[in-house]
């Protein structure tokens, strides 16, 4: 078949050329088109860009439906965070000058908002109103007994030292600005800039540093966020892309130079990968999907993939061409002797990635997908244009190139033969000290951290994670995570409730006969109206406000006389309806306020604002302004009449982000100082326990949102998908070997290299200390697709040498001639070429740079001692006398097959399906007794027994 | 060229002294038509609050108001004057006073009386453009701005309509740069206003929806103020209505504060 095909290519080598480029540019021009001028190619998909980690999680996954819904029910908006420092000044940022700075910054994030692209009429940008600086926020206070003052904090620029200090002074009294706006030690400040969306925030944060360039003086200003750090790391990644992987393939240049010699054929796979990166990624953007951080690593996974057969070939064709001196001819032999092999590694390459898709995260899958579709086009090009390229090469000008039967060239054969001879001489050490390595790693991977963070992308001197550093050292906390508390759900039913309240309005109107006569047939007015309405009305909210509208109608068009008594009723209705006003009471706001206290105790929460803190505050001022009276009034009415005094102030719509007007949802606001998502973890976990130990005085239901929040959920999401993916992918590539070598024994060995390799990475990953986050998860599908690679190349050599070898000691000379020579070259083209990821500021390519080049050392030597070394043990197994090459008839292999392949369909299945796993392990028992009676039976046909 | 420009901003200079006088005027009788209807006055107010997202809330209370001994029997009279806030609902703060001695030179005097921690508080005047209750209105929309804070130019007039463009003489007081006014020809009440911040956009819009002549004053008694940034409006209705109900001087004073004159509060 390689033959066949190869024959054909390089029969037309012109046309074959031709044909590639076209489709090369018609796909070019189909995503680059409609990029380039989107109004133009309306009907084409144009690139987008997307660095939002919540898009980690589908649109519909419900925490972020939750997570969307509570942010517009609390006018919460995402937050661009600038802290000012000033470590010159003995009373940091609170001295005149750096709060004039601090003024002029806030005044001109007011002006950063632009007409809305999307919504017409709309503005994008900072949202003016929510802005949190000192002259934007309201200082509540006594000014001198008996008065109560409402005034912007800082109304007007100090003049004075004492007149700044004053500001630091009155912030610090406030609970919910004390920690936020001003750091603990007063020295320090934090202004919060709102934005409309995310993918505002680095338009913003390069407008802020431009304005922050003007400024004098010692003031350091700190920008951070997990927007803006999302929308930076999308404009870096850009950027690491346009010098890491044109690097990468530089480097990889270089060294397929030192070693072949030969420009015109090197180039080659360089052209190859260059190909096969712009058929995926343009088909990303045809097919309208987006560039997320996972897709944007797409290139730099099928870089070394697409290269990595083509050193195959061009290391055969260095090794033979002197042979006979005739491309055509030597490419032919090369080809017909590797066709196989790289179908195999691109295959199960592709399988190893294409399983990704089964991952419950959308940027996870398409990258899969993607990758896999890529590594399919890098093998047909390598079996159509590297063939069709080497015709091209004048055969005068290979005069010189290949491998010289020189004195030097024999030193280094007899250096890696040597290595075949150790493995060879020592299988029993090889073996032991493998499986000693192997229970280590596992060892290590049971110390695994899995832990992520977006902010931990950047490297330790990126300003944004100095930034986030010391604004974490100075602040509550950079990262917010909201609870919410809902006290809406029905205890009682609508009959049930006006039963209860007829029977009150009896008695209410009975009372008060006395002191408002005629009372009594107002109310029965009131309860005929009750009974009608209670069959309609669809819950007690709306009865009670029905209620009260029809008697406020009423009232409208009565008697001065009955005027009073309507008003009577009214105000008896709307206490009713203030019921149901939960977070005004007391006892919750006390039971928030305690629960706050505890969470403190995590020491990741270093600092939560909740309601309690705003009533607590006024009523203090309202009271005295001493410390004694900072505490929750005794009734609901008088919270309610701190509450009303407080929206007198600039801001009333502030309330509205702690609690709904109807007061039966609150929200609770955590600053945490860490986005680890362990930490994030850690109080969740506290909440849970504190509402078990301490339940609410009211029954309430609470649920999490914010990013940080999110950050958690799709982590947890991934490392579960990512390890059944894994699973599914690695049981589907050992089915593919069994086939490929008609063994369930070779296969199991061809799986070797591979699961060293992933038990020695993760294990490593456990030892350093290095946290298991996106890209490590994903790097497992990646040594899935190398690792295997290597053992193919060179179980599939070893099976064609035993062809015409008798024993095993005599194919070591042949099989670490041209096979390992290629493995070798293999490695170090590819493990150099990806260095330059080491440089990178983003630490997740640097992650996959430094893992790149492990997995192929690993999985190099795996191939190539450990692999040696069990065949020696296993070779009466490996090497049967009689060899039954009819699948079917090797009960064994059939079995295990069996069992693979109901396990494949399982674990890939049972990521879809609801189905528990007793049930899909009855169902799983029952297909392989089913599958092993079959292969009992087909084993012992008569047709079996003759071969 | 020259010529032609001089001679038109001389025009202009010249239109403008003419309006200058017209403006005070305009601007006097407008004050007066909105706050200063005889001697003193009652209304019942209906105020909802409807938040973007269609949440509503519901205030209701009961306003007096009566100008200083000072203003005799003169018609144009635009002085100091006092403002008792009644609160029936919502219930929880039921029986709450707001009360207001309006003072033209000085700061204002407030007080502010809450039932439920039986205090009576005075409230700093320093800050006069916050919220009324939470609501959209400001103080100063309540009691009316001293009109003597702003430049007033008159934009242009057409038959129903002045409009005047008022700038603060002290911006770093205020958040607007400018407000746009519709004064109503007859009536001279405003009808449409428009406030416009910094950067030039506007922000917040006030309109009167409805008039009535009531004991031969036509009266506003429907309006609304909504806040363009935060997507929130409120709508204030006014019913029983009364001129000349002979308010006597004590209910103004701390005093009432807790003890609300009911008489004049139904």
């Amino acid at each position: 078949m390689g033959k066949s095909a190869t024959i054909f290519v390089t029969s037309y080598p012109k046309s074959i050329t031709i044909i590639i480029g076209i489709i090369t540019l018609i796909l070019v021009l189909l995503a680059g088109l409609p990029s380039i001028w989107p109004d133009t190619f309306k009907m084409l998909n144009h690139l987008k860009v997307d660095t939002d980690p919540e898009n980690m999680l589908p649109a519909n996954e419900p925490v972020r439906i939750f997570h969307n819904e509570k942010k517009k029910e609390m006018a919460l908006h995402d937050i661009v965070v600038v802290g000012v420092v000033n470590y010159v000044h003995p009373k940091g940022v609170f001295n005149p000058e750096s709060l004039k700075n601090v003024y002029e910054l806030t005044e001109y994030a007011k002006t950063l908002r632009w007409p809305d692209p999307e919504k017409q009429g709309n503005y994008a940008g900072v949202i003016e109103i929510d802005i949190i600086a000192p002259s934007t926020v309201d200082n509540i206070e006594q000014e001198t007994p008996g008065t109560v003052s409402f005034e912007w904090l800082m109304s007007r620029l100090p003049k004075s030292q004492s007149e700044a200090e004053d500001i630091r002074n009155k912030a610090k009294k406030i609970p919910v600005l004390n920690g936020t706006l001003v750091s603990e030690e007063g020295k320090a400040l934090c202004l919060y800039l709102p934005i409309t969306s995310k993918d505002q925030s680095y338009r913003i944060y390069i407008k802020l540093k431009e304005k922050i360039a003007t400024f004098h003086g010692e003031d350091e200003f700190l920008i951070t966020g997990l927007p803006v750090a999302n929308d930076t790391f999308g404009v870096e990644m850009f950027v690491q892309m346009a010098i890491s992987a044109p690097l990468a393939m530089l480097i990889i240049f270089i060294t397929l130079f030192i070693f072949f010699r030969k420009l015109a054929l090197i180039i080659s796979p360089l052209i190859l990968a260059l190909i096969a990166t712009l058929w995926t990624m343009s088909a990303l953007v045809i097919t309208g999907k987006t560039i997320h951080i996972m897709s944007s690593m797409i290139p730099i996974f099928i870089m070394p993939i697409s290269v990595l057969d083509s050193v195959h070939i061009l290391s055969e064709f260095f090794d033979r061409y002197q042979h006979n001196r005739d491309r055509c001819q030597t490419i032919i032999n090369v080809m017909q002797d590797l066709f196989m092999p790289m179908l195999y590694t691109s295959l199960t390459t592709a399988v190893g990635f294409a399983s990704l898709a089964l991952a419950p995260i959308p940027p996870v899958q398409v990258f899969g997908l993607f990758v896999a579709f890529g590594v399919l086009v890098a093998w047909i090009l390598t079996i159509t244009f590297i063939p069709a390229y080497v015709m091209f090469i004048p055969e005068h000008s290979l005069e010189n190139f290949g491998r010289m039967h020189g004195k030097d060239h024999e030193d280094r054969s007899y250096f890696l033969g040597s290595i075949g001879r150790f493995s060879l001489r020592h299988a029993r050490l090889v073996i032991i000290a493998s499986m000693l390595l192997a229970v280590l790693a596992a060892y290590g991977i049971t110390l695994i951290n899995i832990n992520d963070n977006p902010v931990k992308w950047f490297t330790n001197k990126h300003p944004i994670r100095l930034a986030d550093t010391i604004l974490n050292r100075h602040f509550g906390g950079t990262y917010m995570a909201y609870l919410a508390v809902d006290s809406t759900g029905e205890q009682s039913t609508v009959t049930e409730f006006a039963d209860l309240l007829r029977s009150k309005m009896t008695d209410h109107a009975r009372e008060n006969e006395a002191f408002y006569p005629g009372i009594l047939s107002i109310f029965n007015d009131i309860e005929s109206e009750l009974n009608h309405l209670k069959t309609t009305v669809k819950d007690k909210d709306q009865l009670l406000s029905e209620l009260i509208t029809f008697a406020n109608n009423r009232a409208g068009s009565s008697s001065p006389d009955e005027y009073p008594l309507w008003d009577e009723a009214i105000l008896f209705l709307d206490q009713e309806r203030q019921g149901f006003e939960i977070f005004k009471k007391p006892e919750i706001l006390t039971w928030i306020g305690n629960l706050q206290t505890h969470l403190l105790k995590t020491e990741v929460v270093g600092k939560s604002n909740s309601l309690t803190d705003i009533v607590k505050t006024v009523y203090r001022e309202l009271v005295s302004g001493d410390p004694s009276d900072f505490r929750v009034p005794d009734t609901a009415a008088a919270v309610g009449q701190c509450l009303i005094t407080y929206q007198n102030s600039h801001r009333p719509q502030d309330v509205w982000h702690f609690v709904t007007p109807d007061y039966q949802k609150a929200a609770i606001w955590l600053q945490l100082k860490s986005g680890d998502n362990q930490d994030m973890s850690r109080v969740v976990d506290a909440v849970t326990r504190s509402f078990d130990n301490n339940p609410p005085p009211f029954p309430i239901k609470h649920q999490w949102f914010g990013l940080t929040y999110i950050n958690v959920i799709w982590q947890k999401k991934m490392v579960k998908g990512m390890l059944e993916a894994f699973l599914g992918s690695f049981l589907i590539v050992f089915l593919m070997m069994t086939l490929l070598y008609r063994s369930a024994l070779w296969g199991l060995i061809s799986m070797i290299p591979l699961t060293l390799t992933i038990l020695f990475i993760y294990g490593i990953t456990g030892f350093i200390g290095k946290d298991y986050d996106m890209p490590i998860a994903v790097l497992s599908s990646l040594s899935l697709g190398l690792a295997v690679d290597y053992a193919i190349h060179f179980l599939s050599r070893t099976r064609a040498i035993a062809a015409d070898t008798d024993s095993w000691q005599e194919m070591i000379t042949p099989l670490f001639g041209e096979p390992a020579r290629a493995i070798i070259k293999n490695v170090i083209v590819l493990g150099v070429g990806f260095t330059p990821l080491l440089f990178a500021p983003l630490v997740p390519y640097k992650t996959v740079g430094i893992f790149i080049s492990s997995i192929l050392l690993i999985a190099g030597i795996a191939t190539l001692l450990i692999l040696p070394s069990l065949i020696t043990i296993l070779e009466r197994l490996v090497f049967p006398k009689t060899a039954r090459l009819q699948f079917t008839c090797k009960c064994g292999t059939c079995i295990v097959s069996g069992v693979a392949l109901v396990a494949a369909v399982i674990v890939n299945i049972s990521q879809f399906t609801r189905f528990g796993w007793t049930t899909l392990t009855l169902v799983s028992l029952i297909s392989i007794l089913v599958l092993a009676g079959l292969c009992s039976f087909m084993s012992r046909r008569q047709s079996c027994a003759n071969l | 060229m020259g010529k032609i420009i001089l001679a038109l901003t001389i025009v202009v200079l010249v239109m403008n002294l003419v309006y200058a006088a017209n403006v005070d005027e305009i601007v006097a009788k407008s004050n007066h038509a909105a706050y200063y209807k005889d001697r003193d006055g009652s209304a019942r107010v209906s105020m909802t609050i409807k938040d973007s997202l269609e949440r509503t809330r519901n205030r209701q209370f009961t306003i007096l108001r009566k100008d200083d001994p000072g203003s005799g029997q003169n018609d144009d009279y635009c002085g100091d004057q006092k403002y008792y806030v009644y609160f029936n609902l919502p219930a929880d703060v039921n029986k709450m006073v707001f009360m207001v001695w309006k003072h033209l030179n000085t700061d204002d005097d407030r007080w502010l009386y809450l039932p439920a921690l039986d205090l009576v508080k005075r409230i700093s005047a320093k800050e006069k453009r916050t919220s009324f209750v939470g609501s959209d209105f400001f103080y100063e929309d309540v009691s009316g701005r001293n009109i003597n804070d702003d430049v007033h130019v008159l934009e242009k007039e057409d038959t129903t309509f002045f409009v005047l463009k008022n700038t603060p003489k002290n911006p770093d007081t205020v958040e607007f740069s400018y407000y746009r006014a519709w004064i109503h020809k007859e009536t001279y009440l405003s009808i449409q206003v428009e406030y416009f911040d910094k950067q030039g956009d506007k922000y917040r819009e006030y309109e009167a929806l409805k008039v009535d002549t009531i004991q031969g004053n036509p009266t506003v008694i429907k309006s609304m103020m909504k806040d363009l940034r935060t997507g929130s409006s409120t709508l204030l209705e006014y019913t029983h209505v009364q001129y000349n109900i002979e308010l006597p001087d004590e209910i103004f004073t701390e005093r009432y504060l807790r003890r609300p004159p009911m008489k004049f509060l139904r």
